[in-house]
């Protein structure tokens, strides 16, 4: 039976929280947590510390990039176990949780996981405390991303699944303990309704860091409880700029995967292409790379809201007369449309064609988002020109169609770098 | 003509048929906004070829943000209170050329929903909505002002300031109304309500309204950051208000609308199914195909409203609702555009 907690190692039994079988959708285990029961759980992983500081380097990536390749194929017994519960617990397609998949863990596989581990030099202060990783629902599997760092440093991690996901985390640290059985003192995964204060309190007090991916609200409320030792990784868009020379054909299919990988719920996903060349034959291009890409990740189950809201949109284009895609509701919308305006996308694959014969214009025009853009997929001269300007604006990610949503380790989500985000004293920026 | 018509039946359903006053309605809309025309050419829908008020195309109500629908000038301009903030997020504006049309809509469902006990007289009315001249472009505001005029007593009184709510003069406002003993009408924003009830807790000051008081509530939370849940808010009514449950009038209405749907929760009927009135049709669209889904299916509320005359009479709004029975019930909210990783959802507010 799959476990939404992965507990240390030293917790003693009779610490240990009860659980109990749910069905929510899929049946699963549940811990029941009390503020005294995490905070043992904290406790038990400042014990773990010591362990984890002797495992060498090499014995730890090996364990870390065997896992990852477990969990990177999908006929793992790893997988196999874990994948029913997802598809359902995400709401992706099967092949839209295995391409998901990939994705994240490609970024974390053993060269760059290596890379990491080069940059790194040496373990964080032994007072630094455990990390507390508090991540988001959207994505499956985004805990491999602060529990990478974290380990290099060697620094204890507690990871706080989502309620709405709580299973993947647990599981990739079974893995991984079985693989290098030295750190599973220092690692544990549970899941608790987010912002319960009393429950939180023990845990906030007793580790050294928060890495907290989520909604602002969310994020502002943990900065208030743990002052001082938040790192936000707050929500965010994405787009994509294609240049005047481009080929449509060529941008078309890598800016499709941009926008239909996980359903188009990263922060890296794209939800608008500026171009200064031929808008019409990019949208017709996209459109037609959009539903061969219906086939080979088919979407996953939609929400009546978010169908609402893309009707809407696409009812209001059609209102205002703007060429748009006659793709199936699920399989993703192309919309042209000659106001610049960046509009958010309301999800299923929807994205807004922007012509702009002189790219110069858009980081003006991008200036109200400043702090709030992840990243830009490029390609084309005019386009890679305007990369410092939009690195000014906060943008952390520029990549080629097809490669924005696949960063590796080394990324600085947000403009943050992952390890100096555990080593130094952090100062959050403001939002905005 | 048409507006004449419509205000007819209004007031005398025998007057008219609802059904070809609705085509009558689209194929003037038709001829006069442009927007609208050319989206039904582009489908190849005319008034020959539509034969059911239900074939009428509906105008998405995100269509108000981007663009101007008005079939004659403006007299009144109406826009709901959504943010409006640097990212672009646009606010509803919707062109009201008759605005007597509209009161005539208040004067014929109002009172039938919210006064069933005063026959036509008037009472003691307590708004927690901004005044006209606080927030004159509010359609909300526009309808809270015609029904203080047309139904309050001298006693009645906006409190409702600058920073909300003033909590001080509605305390004093309803300790002089259980003084005097006579039921009195609370139009409240539910946000606003809560503010409300909120302070009566904070200074433990419980009120008995008089038997018979009643409560206008519209609008849900809105967006704002409230965690009360609905059961909470009416259980707190009762507490610090002496209102039973069944003394909520619920309201159904938009920026975009003219028209409003209320629950019967006065008339002994079911506190949070919304009826329409004679002149307006509720349907449930699947979101998925905008087919009409059977009662109980959870769909998108598309409004057929005639007196909607000015700009849509056919409405698909953002709202979702399951049809049951008579009525419908309201579900929640299309999701808004976002930031991944979060729910920065911009939530409209009808002003």
């Amino acid at each position: 039976m799959l476990r939404d907690a992965f507990l240390p190692a030293s917790l003693a039994p009779r610490d240990q929280p009860h659980f109990r079988a749910v069905e929510r959708p899929v049946r699963y285990d549940s811990a029941r947590w009390t503020p005294e029961g995490l905070g043992k759980v904290v406790a038990a992983l400042h014990e773990g510390a010591a362990a984890l500081r002797e495992i060498p380097a090499e014995d730890l990536l090996a364990a870390w990039g065997d896992t990852v390749a477990v969990f990177q194929r999908s006929t793992s017994l790893e997988r196999r176990a874990v994948d029913p519960a997802l598809v359902r617990l995400c709401g992706l397609s099967r092949d839209g949780l295995t391409a998901g998949l990939d994705a994240v863990l490609g970024g974390v596989r053993r060269e760059p996981a290596a890379a990491l581990f080069a940059q790194a030099g040496r373990a964080a202060p032994e007072d630094a405390g455990p990390v507390l990783a508090v991540l988001a629902s959207n994505l499956p599997a985004l805990a491999v991303q602060p529990l990478l760092p974290a380990l290099i440093l060697r620094r204890p991690v507690l990871l706080k699944s989502p309620s709405a996901e709580p299973l993947f985390a647990a599981a990739f640290l079974a893995a991984l303990a079985r693989r290098e059985p030295r750190l599973a003192g220092a690692v544990a995964a549970a899941a608790w309704p987010g912002g319960d204060a009393d429950l939180e309190a023990p845990v906030l007090a007793r580790v050294g860091t928060v890495l907290a991916y989520g909604e602002r609200k969310a994020l502002e409320d943990l900065e208030r409880r743990a002052p001082g030792k938040v790192v936000s990784y707050g929500p965010k868009t994405s787009l994509a700029v294609i240049g005047s020379g481009v080929e449509p054909r060529e941008a078309a299919e890598g800016l499709a995967r941009d926008i239909a990988l996980f359903d188009q719920r990263g922060c890296l996903s794209v939800a608008a292409v500026y171009t200064a060349g031929d808008a019409a034959a990019l949208a017709e291009r996209l459109s037609a790379a959009l539903l061969d890409f219906a086939r080979r990740w088919p979407p996953g189950s939609a929400a009546r809201t978010v169908m609402a809201a893309v009707q809407h949109q696409r009812l209001e284009a059609e209102m205002h007369g703007l060429w748009q895609s006659s793709l199936p509701l699920r399989d993703g919308t192309v919309i042209v449309d000659p106001d610049p305006t960046l509009r958010l996308s309301p999800g299923l694959r929807t994205v807004r064609v922007h012509p702009l014969e002189d790219l110069a214009r858009l980081p003006g025009l991008l200036e109200p988002w400043r702090g709030r853009l992840q990243g830009v997929a490029m390609v084309g001269e005019d386009a890679l020109g305007l990369e410092p300007r939009l690195a000014e604006l906060g943008v952390s990610r520029f990549a080629a169609p097809g490669e924005l949503q696949s960063p590796d380790a080394s990324w600085h989500n947000g403009g943050i770098n992952p390890l100096e985000a555990l080593t130094s004293p952090w100062k959050p920026a403001p939002y905005r | 003509m048409i507006l004449d018509r419509v205000t007819r039946f209004l007031t005398a359903p025998e007057s008219d048929s609802f059904a070809e006053l609705a085509l009558a309605a689209f194929a003037w809309q038709l001829e006069r906004i442009e927007p609208y025309r050319r989206m039904c050419e582009r489908r190849g829908v005319t008034p020959e070829t539509v034969r059911d008020w239900r074939q009428v195309p509906p105008v998405p109500a995100a269509a108000f943000k981007s663009l101007t629908l008005a079939a004659e000038p403006a007299v009144e301009v109406f826009r709901s209170s959504g943010t409006t903030d640097a990212a672009g997020e646009l606010r509803s504006v919707h062109h009201q050329p008759f605005p007597d049309l509209y009161r005539q809509v208040i004067d014929a469902s109002f009172p039938r929903f919210c006064l069933p006990y005063t026959s036509g007289g008037r009472l003691p009315i307590l708004s927690l909505i901004p005044s006209r001249e606080q927030l004159p472009d509010s359609s909300l505001s526009f309808m809270a002002d015609h029904i203080l005029k047309q139904y309050g007593t001298p006693e009645s009184a906006t409190t409702f300031g600058a920073r909300g709510v003033e909590a001080a003069k509605a305390r004093s406002w309803a300790g002089s109304r259980q003084r005097e003993g006579r039921p009195v009408l609370v139009l409240a924003t539910a946000f606003a309500l809560a503010q409300w009830l909120e302070a009566l807790e904070r200074l433990g000051l419980k009120f008995r309204l008089p038997p018979g008081s009643a409560i206008f509530e519209t609008g849900g939370f809105k967006g704002k950051t409230t965690e009360l849940t609905r059961e909470d808010l009416l259980a707190r009514v009762q507490d610090w208000l002496s209102v039973p449950s069944d003394f909520v009038v619920r309201e159904y209405g938009m920026t975009e609308l003219t028209s409003q749907c209320y629950t019967r929760a006065l008339l002994g009927g079911d506190p949070d199914l919304f009826v329409a009135p004679h002149w307006v049709r509720v349907r449930l669209l699947d979101p998925e195909t905008l087919e009409e889904v059977p009662a109980g299916t959870p769909g998108l509320i598309a409004v057929l409203d005639l007196a909607n005359l000015g700009s849509a009479v056919h409405l698909l709004t953002e709202d979702l609702g399951v049809a049951e029975g008579e009525g419908f019930r309201l579900l929640g909210r299309a999701a808004g555009a976002e930031l991944r990783g979060c729910s920065l959802v911009v939530e409209e507010l009808r002003s």
